[in-house]
């Protein structure tokens, strides 16, 4: 059955192949006898491309092309649009992000610094307050035991000296009040008293 | 007979060395005066000179007379004598002493320690009262300020143990009469 069947596929193959070439032969002997075929073969072409492709075709395909060429390019420069725009969007979007996570990481670095100046100070004016008042307690102390030092020399003082205060303020209060007529009696008395030394002094001396 | 040994007596007015070198000059400028109307010619018109009280009365008390050249002689070499030997005692006040007071100091003196004794006066204001007698070797304080120092010890006491003044009251503001 098979057999059968390849070789009556291979017949009609074979018949189909005959057929073909006399069609070419036959086709070839009816040609001009003083003519090229080639050449009318490439003139019955070229009338039939200007039959078919005449101007107006040719216009409208240009303007078809045209048409389609601009849809492309507005298509691209839409989608380039979308992308550039997209990508703006993005790259804002990563920038934003990328500034403010720096931002923040300064800001955090920069407040952290500042947090630790400022502990630092308050720690420097902690110390120095410390010292001021430790030396302030001193030297209040030290004006205290010196004040009292000095008060106590010059109670002690005056009280040595309170007898002295005393004769100056009166000799000052009556120095100029004692008429010497009146002290002439305490004079001659003195002088009486002391008379054997004048004497013996004046003689010694003389 | 051996003629008595006149003494010359000094007044008390007569007080230190400046009055006895002023009655030196004062004797010596007489004596060169005297002598001046001695070589003028007689019948001349005569004008004798003038003496201070000081002078008068040193004469008046030694009984001199300065027209005898003897008594003036006399004078100045015993106002000499005096001014190189008499001894000197300066004596300081708190103020400056009157004539009448130092005429009778100087009496007190002339009498008591010696004849010839002059003094120089000085001023110490600070010793109140009293005064402080200098001889030659000597400081005799008779001042206020002296006592005073010696009895200080007795002061100091009596004002420590003195009892502490109480505080006076405060003055009460008059009373305020209300208006008609």
């Amino acid at each position: 059955m098979t057999i059968w069947w390849l070789v009556l596929i291979l017949v009609a193959i074979g018949s189909s192949g005959i057929a073909f070439i006399w069609l070419a032969v036959r086709l070839n002997n009816n040609a001009l006898p003083g003519k090229d075929p080639n050449a009318s073969l490439e003139d019955a072409a070229n009338r039939d491309v200007e039959h078919i492709f005449n101007e107006a075709f040719r216009e409208e395909l240009r303007n078809r092309g045209r048409l389609h060429f601009e849809k492309i390019i507005g298509e691209n420069a839409m989608f380039l649009q979308q992308d550039l725009r997209l990508t703006t969007s993005q790259l804002n979007e990563y920038m934003k992000t990328e500034i403010t996570h720096k931002l923040t990481e300064e800001f955090d670095k920069y407040e952290q610094s500042i947090m630790d100046a400022k502990q630092l100070a308050i720690e420097s004016i902690q110390k120095t307050n410390t010292a001021i008042d430790e030396q302030r307690a001193a030297m209040s102390q030290q004006v205290q035991q010196e004040i009292m030092a000095e008060k106590q020399q010059l109670l002690e003082r005056f009280e040595s000296r309170m007898a002295d205060v005393v004769n100056h303020y009166v000799i000052a209060a009556i120095g100029n009040q004692i008429d010497l007529n009146d002290q002439l009696e305490y004079i001659l008395t003195e002088l009486e008293a002391n008379k054997q030394a004048i004497i013996e002094d004046i003689q010694h001396g003389t | 007979m051996e003629p008595k040994k006149r003494t010359l007596q000094l007044p008390v007015s007569l007080v230190g060395p400046t009055d006895l070198g002023r009655l030196s000059r004062e004797l010596a400028n007489i004596d060169e005066q005297l002598l001046q109307l001695k070589l003028r010619q007689p019948g001349g018109e005569v004008k004798l000179p003038k003496t201070t009280q000081l002078m008068d009365q040193l004469l008046s008390l030694n009984r001199l007379n300065l027209l005898q050249p003897a008594d003036r002689t006399w004078m100045r070499e015993a106002m000499e004598a005096i001014r190189q030997n008499a001894p000197v005692v300066q004596i300081s006040f708190s103020v400056d002493p009157s004539t009448a007071f130092l005429e009778k100091l100087m009496a007190w003196l002339r009498r008591e320690i010696h004849p010839y004794v002059l003094i120089g006066i000085g001023l110490q204001p600070n010793i109140a009262a009293g005064c402080v007698v200098r001889t030659t070797n000597k400081v005799f304080d008779f001042s206020l300020r002296q006592n005073f120092a010696k009895k200080q010890d007795e002061l100091q006491k009596a004002l420590l143990s003195a009892p502490a003044p109480t505080p006076a009251p405060a003055p009460v503001a008059a009373p305020v009469e209300p208006a008609p």
